[in-house]
């Protein structure tokens, strides 16, 4: 019953301690139910006795081991795998391997099904051939937390006993995060069986850690505040008995003290201060030690050297009150206290604020359904999410969440976007369209088939493109970054100076002046402030801005949007909807407006051109039934002819008319207005006669003309680039308030035509459809790409707008300009802050007005510097674009 | 001035200019990153009030495999930034966590904490 593979190498392992030991050399031998077990110490080998079966057993029960079965087949996804290429490598490689009986790789659904004997050959071993051969085995990931995993040798056990688990790739323990890491196939549903593997070897089994990185991030975040607030809570209590020793003259009572009773608690302050330093204080000593390892200096750097100078100098007046100068001696113990009180309470409130900023990717990631209903073998089951595979067949009931991407295949449906695209209508769905995880199904019951999982999923990509961007640097962050990166050293040279002036030209007593000033320089410069200025606005904008269907993928791109001068526009399904529809019908004689559309759509039926769809789709709408056609003819530059119900019907343009030889009339004049309008015509020929016009066009989007008027009230000169005639253009672009139209611009030439106007000297973006765009997207100085569907990640854009709408151009731009404002506030606050304190610190206000910054102040503006910074990035949040999403 | 204050100076003015020194001018030491079989050159970086190493060199061309190991629960240090490279990542406290890229270009690129508390340089050769 023992899978005794295990057993069979060279060395045997010790069953109950896990050590890997030679035979030879063993301590002892069991047999046990015909295998022999080898130990390493007395221990291990009593243990086994007192209950050999529970050892023994222990790789058989979890393992669902089934001797009776030799061969197993099993489908191994594989990734990577693309026609024709290593797809002869990869079965050769796993061919090579002993135990293996067959082979077939199908690069085409992309799995390689393999028969293998399951005594012989494992699959981390066919896993790692995959590997090796220069693929990836597709396959699902989780994390178990194991509690108290304190044992180094007790890993190894447990990582053969979760390889052993059939289904498994790969697994790997790691005793510093007490977590097991386990790839396997999904389709398997072993999780379960991985949890039993591992408590098999008594140990508990906990949800990881680190399953869900946001929820792991505010735990620490929890607890790194709890951590902070009890050192806060510890200085400040003992700020009070030290404050009231220090201010003594001013206190009633204490004020009537004898010197000695004064010495006495002065000694009782150093003892009761010197605990606040090295506990509540020792993260900046920590730090600080740790940066000059690195020759570097930070905050941590000029609050240890502050307090510890003003703590060393307390002491040895108390200690040798002799060697001072009269009236010197006086110690200042109050200072180590609550400076250091403050900056942890500062330290706090900014981890609580931080925590705010990321608001909007934990809306994000909290849209994911938790679970699937997915189809296999016929049966429906609920899985979690993380187990539906692609292909899988995914049951979705009215009310319920999308849980992954996919194509519906069967049942039809209304789904509410708003979350992922801010339309508030929601979207009709029907066999064959997308479906996007995250979306919430309205009114029917549906089955799709699931294309994109886990990490490729919309939702997955959206939240991965802003975390990316929320941390990624804005240009005008590299000023206040060389700045930081000379700060420290600086502000540690001025306090040197500072001592120096105040100890030779300062009033009496110098040494005390010297030291208060040089302490409070080094108190008060914060080098937090500047470098928290840009990133905290960055992820509140970044955030806004997903929050509102716009991925902005960098702070580079959110910086250079606030400057934009001129937005280029694309035409087609840009402005316009990039598909036609039917406008207009105008008839001659007698025929009344249905009957011909009613020929003429029937006609359309059998073509495939875009024009003829629009046709079809426009008598549709109007409720008009559709023959079927015969004698099908399409002459190509010309229309197409065909017989409906007894009638021969022409469609085309005016070279039709003249090959049917038919009378014109005015109705070329009327086809031209059409025309000048941006429409194009098609004559409808009956029978030999003019029947009348049938008009198509692109139509401008519903709040185009809106979204243009806002960007040229906001000074935005807005432009349209198209491929179309100049007649068309102009037409478009009147109706929808445009002047500057360039028109007849090849695919190619719209790159060069960007550049064109930049060489104008004007700060451009583009704004197109990602795919045909691309080199004017990439071109222009910001590339908004518009994106609809699951296809929301497009590369060559700076900004993705997953809202087919304009409007999403001015929220872009509305977020850009508050966010750039957020920054430039926070970065001339902080900036200022330094420039002025560090002076004032220094004492240049001294000799003019007898003032002097107190260290005490110089802790509570330093602690709430970047508290401030913070706060003004979380105002932010309470950005409201022009078109409100909802 | 009395002899104190003459001593004082002197020594003060000598202080600022170690100061200096220390930070900025004295050369720093540099880890060369390892290679493995596959030629991915890798290195574990520990981050605890700074990054150890802080200064790593590498080959040009072939991909950087960076370890990066959080041993503190400070928040500042939670997340480590390549802007150049345009790579981030969460380290949890104790987690092993890698961040593979290739750079191309030879150089010195810069990498930091969140804030830019922490900061360290890779010379890419």
């Amino acid at each position: 019953m023992v899978p005794n593979e295990r057993w069979k190498s060279m060395n045997a392992k010790d069953p109950v301690c896990g050590m890997e030991i030679d035979p030879k050399n063993a301590y002892a031998m069991r047999e046990h139910m015909g295998h022999k077990f080898y130990f390493d110490s007395e221990s291990c080998v009593e243990q086994f006795d007192a209950d050999p079966h529970k050892y023994a057993m222990a790789g058989s029960v979890t393992t669902g081991f089934n001797p009776s079965m030799q061969i197993e087949q099993i489908e191994l996804p594989i990734l990577g795998l693309k026609k024709g290429s290593g797809r002869h490598t990869l079965k050769n490689a796993l061919e090579a391997i002993e135990g293996v009986k067959s082979v077939s790789v199908n690069p085409s659904s992309g799995v390689s099904v393999i028969e293998y004997d399951p005594q012989v050959v494992t699959l981390p071993t066919l896993s790692s051939a995959v590997k090796s051969a220069g693929f990836r085995v597709g396959g699902a990931q989780t994390r178990i937390g194991i509690q108290d995993l304190r044992c180094a040798s007790c890993v190894q056990f447990i990582e053969n006993e979760l390889r052993g688990t059939p289904g498994v790739l790969n697994a790997s323990v790691n005793v510093g995060t007490q977590e097991a890491t386990v790839n396997y196939l999904p389709e398997k549903n072993i999780l379960n069986q991985l949890n039993s593997a591992i408590e098999e070897w008594g140990y508990k089994t906990r949800p990881a850690a680190s399953e869900e990185p946001m929820d792991k991030q505010q735990i620490e975040h929890e607890k790194e505040y709890r951590h902070l607030m009890s050192r806060f809570w510890f200085a400040a209590i003992i700020s009070i008995p030290v404050l009231i020793i220090a201010y003594a003259k001013y206190l009633p009572i204490v004020r009537d003290w004898s010197m000695e009773t004064l010495r006495l608690s002065w000694g009782a302050s150093a003892l009761l201060t010197f605990p606040v330093l090295f506990w509540s204080g020792s993260d900046f000593f920590t730090g600080a030690w740790a940066a000059l390892k690195h020759r570097a200096a930070n905050m941590n750097t000029l609050i240890a050297l502050g307090t510890a100078a003003a703590w060393l100098y307390s002491a040895f007046t108390v200690l040798f009150p002799g060697i001072f100068p009269e009236g010197t001696s006086e110690p200042f113990f109050d200072v180590v206290t609550v400076v250091i009180a403050l900056v942890v309470l500062g330290q706090a409130l900014e981890l609580r604020a931080k925590g705010r900023t990321s608001e909007a990717i934990k809306k994000l990631m909290g849209l994911q359904a938790k679970t699937a209903r997915v189809i296999r073998d016929g049966q429906e089951i609920d899985l979690p999410v993380e187990e539906v595979l692609v292909g899988d067949i995914v049951q979705v009931r009215p009310g319920e969440k999308v849980p992954v991407d996919g194509i519906l295949v069967e049942g039809s449906s209304a789904v509410d976007e708003s979350m992922l695209t801010g339309e508030s209508l929601p979207a009709a769905k029907k066999t064959g369209d997308e479906v996007i995880g995250a979306t919430i199904n309205k009114t029917g019951a549906f089955k799709f088939r699931a294309t994109k999982v886990g990490k490729d999923t919309a939702l997955a990509q959206i939240v991965k493109m802003v975390q990316d961007a929320q941390n990624s640097k804005a240009p005008i962050a590299r000023m206040a970054d060389t700045v930081s990166g000379y700060f420290v050293p600086v502000v540690m040279i001025l306090a040197v100076l500072t001592f120096i002036i105040w100890f030779d030209f300062g009033p009496q007593p110098q040494l005390v002046y010297a030291l208060v000033t040089g302490v409070t320089v080094l108190i008060i410069a914060c080098p937090c402030a500047l470098g928290l200025a840009t990133p905290m606005s960055l992820m509140v904008g970044i955030g806004k801005g997903a929050e509102n269907g716009i991925l902005i993928r960098s702070g580079e791109a959110l910086q250079t949007s606030q400057g934009i001068q001129t937005v280029v526009l694309d035409k087609t399904g840009t402005i316009t909807k990039g598909k036609p529809e039917l406008t207009d019908t105008i008839v001659s004689g007698n025929w009344e407006e249905n009957d011909l559309l009613h020929l003429a759509a029937s006609v359309e039926r059998s073509s495939e051109h875009p024009l003829a769809e629009a046709i079809v789709e426009g008598a549709k709408t109007r409720g008009i039934a559709l023959s079927e056609p015969t004698a099908f003819e399409a002459i190509p530059g010309l229309g197409v002819i065909a017989t409906v119900d007894g009638h021969r019907v022409a469609l085309g343009n005016l070279k039709m008319t003249n090959r049917e030889n038919v009378v014109l009339g005015d109705f070329e004049q009327k086809a031209a207005a059409l025309a000048d309008d941006g429409k194009t015509p098609m004559y409808a020929v009956i029978d030999g006669q003019l029947a009348g016009i049938v008009a198509v066009a692109d139509t401008v989007k519903d709040d185009s003309s809106e979204a243009i008027a806002a960007l040229q009230k906001m000074g935005i000169e807005v432009v349209m680039i198209t491929g179309d005639n100049k007649r068309t253009a102009e037409a478009i672009a009147r109706k929808v308030g445009i002047t500057r139209v360039l028109s007849e611009v090849l695919p190619e030439d719209k790159a060069h035509n960007v550049h064109l106007l930049q060489a104008e000297g004007k700060k451009v973006a583009m704004v197109g459809d990602g795919i045909n765009d691309a080199p004017a997207l990439a071109q222009a100085d910001v590339g908004l790409a518009i994106g609809t569907g699951t296809d929301v990640a497009i590369e060559a854009s700076d900004i993705t707008l997953i809202k087919g709408s304009l409007k999403s151009v001015v929220t872009a731009i509305e977020v850009s300009r508050a966010t750039m404002n957020n920054i430039k506030q926070n970065l001339i606050g902080a900036f200022i802050y330094n420039i002025l304190g560090v002076p004032v610190a220094m004492g240049v206000l001294f000799p003019f007005f007898a003032v002097l910054l107190n260290p005490l102040l110089a802790g509570a503006a330093m602690a709430f510097s970047s508290v401030t910074v913070v706060s003004n990035a979380n105002r932010l949040r309470a950005f409201k674009p022009r078109f409100s999403a909802k | 001035m009395n002899t104190t204050q003459i001593i004082v100076t002197i020594g003060g003015i000598a202080l600022s200019i170690l100061i200096a020194w220390f930070f900025w001018l004295a050369p720093k030491g540099q880890t060369r990153a390892t290679s493995d079989a596959g030629g991915a050159q890798e290195v574990a970086v520990t981050v605890k009030g700074g990054y150890t190493p802080d200064v790593v060199v590498v080959k040009a061309g072939l991909p950087v495999r960076m370890h990066f190991t959080r041993q503190e629960s400070a928040a500042c240090s939670e997340r480590v930034l390549f802007p150049d490279f345009n790579q981030n990542a969460l380290l949890p406290e104790g987690q092993k966590v890698t961040l593979e890229f290739t750079p191309e270009k030879p150089g010195e690129y810069g990498f930091q904490c969140q804030m830019g508390m922490f900061r360290g340089k890779l010379i890419v050769e």
